[in-house]
């Protein structure tokens, strides 16, 4: 059996968080835990390692693939296994879409293997078998077995069985079986034991659903802050201000500004014309009305900084790590209201 | 996506979008609609007025669910 | 004599004071009386493992008779008190196809196979069935027929446990609600019926669940008496059948449990697909109140049908668990088979205990039947003989939301 392995700039022994721009390359054989890996095989060997920095990864997601696929495809590799990233959402990302993306466009059989909460799963949207593993590297020994029976499985091009039987998390779909028990008996026992203190559930809803917060109740105290989804970006070279644009959003100071001055932002959304937004960024980040609030008593006072996303087209997995962590942020500067803008 | 998260913080926010239908499909519970994908502030000073209190409005206002609220011409 | 559950006390909304009970007697398939003649129907006979596939099917009702006379589906009076006799194995399946210029608005197929991949759907490959095909007639509409063919199953479901009343019962089972240890949680089964206008009534004591005077609570063995009959003809995976009630595991599961794991509390009867958001909330809220006015500490909560009625669910569970009352709650699913989108119609956030009936949406292996009763095509116009593969969602209550079989969705 002949596998390609595919690990992070870290695992591949290329650097730590310096070595995170790292672009797609290639080592020969089997490298860091891709040697246990290896060894988990009862009859395979580990061809070449791929290998790609988790932010070069994240800032150029289709080159990156497009390069990746480039070197996998003359491996003649029966299988592709990517991780374990157990929980590093960067690097689960880029397992997640790699193995997803290889698979179609190769048309072999993938695999990936990261903790059940990576955003990587998500990512996944039900398309890569994954194979759930701690959430951090002290799990390696116990990832490698099971990413290795899976690899096997899928090779020998056998049916897979459920989820629990094989080793990999649920993606998704919905199967009938019989249970032992009739649903009447089983909702009984399901109510007695949310009433003991143990909630669970035969069907996850899916639908994400967030409890609305309490409404203010008075936004003449309050302080509210501005973000948009429209990728507003001050105009020119931003590099002179603190950005975190691996994190795929950016925040802004807004101090004395009175509004968003047309010659000093610029809207780099790629999924509409933006043409409207650079004449008047307020436009998409209301600035210039919300002061005027603001000194009119009508809102408390407005945060000191603005955030945005850049970028279109983020995946649901990316979005919600970027989603985290403004809120931590808006949290820990104490705002209590926010005007968000979308496309 | 943004809204839901930073709800999930506990933040109460209004989401003004040209999309009402899918905002509330993906589930953010304070949704205003805006006029346009290009301008969902609106254009002029007025209609930005307009909106920004509606969302104000909404912002001061319990809701249950995922809710829209249209914006007064 | 086997005993069951017992009680001592009346549920709130019954008619007199002290204790009362229910028998219920069971009498052997043999005894199954002479087959009924009938103008315009045709009566057969199928029995467990026959390679027959039924179509067009209305209801599937068990044989009950009472030796004191009165009526097994009672439209006065109160069910649930004295003796009834059942007749095991046996049901009485009622088939019609609708006359083709007037068809019901959310008709829908409804099938029974007897063998093949979708026998185990349905418990009624393993009873002997006697199938009426009603056949339409001039001058009658749909509303006339479907009257004309319920009331006429009924009837023939009576006749046919007659020879019960000269006979010894195999087994009497007796329902009664003693006093319990308080220390147990005090449970409520929740129970939706529908009403979403003619041809789609679900029946209290012959008052279709609009008019019912709903929610309410009623005395448990109304409820497997025959004072909730079936009028309904859409979702045929997802609404309950007659027998669903006179069978109901979920009532008999708590009869058993009572003074063991729980306090049985009694059963609230509440309307599916109340018409508008503001009615949908009422009701939801009105029947939480009645939960909480029998003491309940819990509720198990069932669905009928499908589409909004649903959404009735869901936000009774959600008044329930405001009041107080926690919930579990019974739903199918329509997840597509072929991708990881979820499918259950509606949820709150409150429904976090849910016992899945399956994925209605999920396609049965085709399947020949040597035989088909009913009517030779399906109303999808493909022929009921060799139709391909069929979804779930087509067979008579296989994804029932009662909790009456074990059909279950599960993850992959």
């Amino acid at each position: 059996m002949r596998v390609v392995h595919y690990v992070n700039q870290f695992f591949a022994g290329l650097g730590s968080e310096e070595a995170a721009e790292t672009p797609p390359t290639r080592i020969e054989g089997a490298v860091g835990p891709g040697r246990g890996l290896e060894s988990a095989f009862a009859d395979g060997d580990i061809v070449a390692t791929l290998s790609c920095g988790d932010d070069y990864f994240g800032e150029h997601e289709q080159e990156a693939l497009a390069r990746l696929v480039e070197l996998l495809e003359p491996e003649g590799a029966d299988v592709l296994v990517c991780g374990p990233a157990f929980g590093s959402g960067r690097y689960g990302y880029a397992c997640a879409q790699f193995s997803r993306i290889a698979s179609e466009r190769l048309g072999i059989p993938t695999l990936a293997a990261m903790h059940d909460e990576n955003p990587g799963v998500a990512a996944a949207e039900g398309r890569v078998l994954i194979v759930p593993t701690a959430v951090n590297v002290a799990g390696m020994r116990d990832a490698l077995p099971g990413m290795a029976r899976l690899a096997e499985a899928l090779v020998s091009g056998r049916e897979l069985g459920p989820p629990a039987e094989e080793g990999y998390l649920p993606r998704g779909f919905r199967r009938n079986a019989f249970a032992e028990k009739p649903g009447a008996e089983r909702a009984i026992d399901l109510l007695l034991g949310k009433l003991a203190g143990e909630t669970s559930s035969e069907v996850a809803s899916g639908f994400d659903r967030v409890q609305p917060p309490a409404p203010v109740e008075d936004l003449g105290d309050a302080l509210v802050a501005l973000v948009t989804e429209a990728g507003c970006v001050p105009q020119g070279n931003p590099d002179r201000l603190p950005s975190i644009r691996a994190q795929g959003w950016l925040r802004y100071p807004l101090l004395d500004e009175q509004r968003l001055a047309p010659e000093r932002y610029e809207s780099v959304h790629g999924g509409f014309d933006v043409s409207l937004a650079n004449e008047d960024p307020n436009r998409l980040v209301p600035l210039d009305t919300v002061r005027e609030l603001e000194r009119a008593g009508r809102i408390g006072r407005v945060h000191d900084a603005f955030y945005t996303t850049t970028g279109n087209g983020t995946p649901v997995a990316a979005a919600t790590r970027f989603g985290r962590e403004i809120a931590g942020e808006l949290r820990d500067a104490g705002v209590q209201a926010v005007l968000l803008s979308g496309t | 996506m943004l809204a839901k998260e930073i709800e999930r913080a506990g933040i109460p926010t209004a989401f003004v979008t040209a999309l009402p239908t899918i905002a509330t499909m993906i589930g953010a519970n304070r949704i205003v609609r805006g006029p346009a994908i290009t301008h969902p502030f609106g254009l002029e000073e007025a209609q930005r007025r307009r909106i920004v209190e509606r969302a104000l409005e909404m912002l001061e206002t319990p809701v249950e669910a995922p809710t829209v609220w249209e914006v007064p011409a | 004599m086997r005993r069951r559950g017992r009680l001592g006390f009346r549920a709130a909304g019954s008619s007199e004071g002290g204790l009362t009970a229910w028998e219920l007697a069971s009498f052997p398939p043999e005894l199954l009386g002479e087959l009924p003649a009938r103008e315009g129907v045709d009566v057969e006979i199928v029995r467990p493992g026959e390679p027959v596939r039924i179509t067009h099917v209305l209801d599937a009702v068990e044989p009950r008779v009472r030796p004191d006379g009165r009526a097994a589906f009672p439209t006065e009076g109160r069910a649930g008190e004295g003796r009834t006799n059942r007749l095991e194995g046996v049901t009485v399946l009622s088939c019609l196809d609708f006359p083709a210029e007037e068809r019901p608005l959310h008709e829908q197929e409804a099938l029974v196979d007897i063998a093949g991949p979708g026998a185990a759907l349905t418990p009624f490959s393993e009873t002997t069935n006697v199938v009426l095909t009603f056949r339409a007639r001039d001058g009658l509409g749909n509303e006339e027929l479907e009257d004309w063919a319920r009331r006429e199953t009924l009837a023939v479901a009576e006749e046919l446990a007659r020879p019960t009343l000269a006979a010894e019962p195999v087994d009497v089972e007796r329902f009664e609600l003693e006093p319990a240890d308080e220390g147990l949680p005090a449970v409520v089964a929740l129970v939706q019926l529908s009403d979403l206008g003619p041809l789609y009534y679900q029946y209290v004591y012959g008052v279709p669940a609009g008019r019912a005077g709903l929610p309410r609570p009623i005395d448990p063995a109304e409820l497997l008496d025959g004072a909730v009959t079936c009028g309904e003809y859409h979702w045929a995976a997802l609404r309950n059948p007659t027998v669903f009630f006179q069978r109901n595991r979920l009532v008999r599961a708590l009869y058993r449990e009572h003074d063991r794991r729980l306090r049985f509390v009694g059963v609230v009867l509440m309307r599916g697909y109340e018409q508008s958001a503001e009615d949908k909330q009422r009701a939801a809220d009105r029947a939480a109140e009645a939960v909480v006015g029998l003491g309940a500490a819990g509720a198990v909560i069932t669905t009928d049908a499908g589409g909004n009625s649903h959404t009735d669910v869901m936000l009774t569970c959600r008044a329930c668990e405001r009041a107080g009352v926690s919930t579990t709650v019974i739903v199918a699913e329509m997840a597509d088979p072929g991708s990881a989108t979820p499918g259950l119609t509606d949820w709150v956030p409150e429904a976090d205990s849910i016992v899945s009936a399956g994925n209605a949406e999920e396609l049965v292996d085709a399947w020949m039947p040597e035989r088909v009763l009913g009517g030779d095509t399906l109303l999808d116009g493909a022929p009921a003989r060799d139709s391909g593969r069929i979804p779930v969602r087509n067979y008579l209550g296989a994804t029932n939301q009662m909790g009456q079989l074990s059909l279950v969705g599960t993850a992959w």
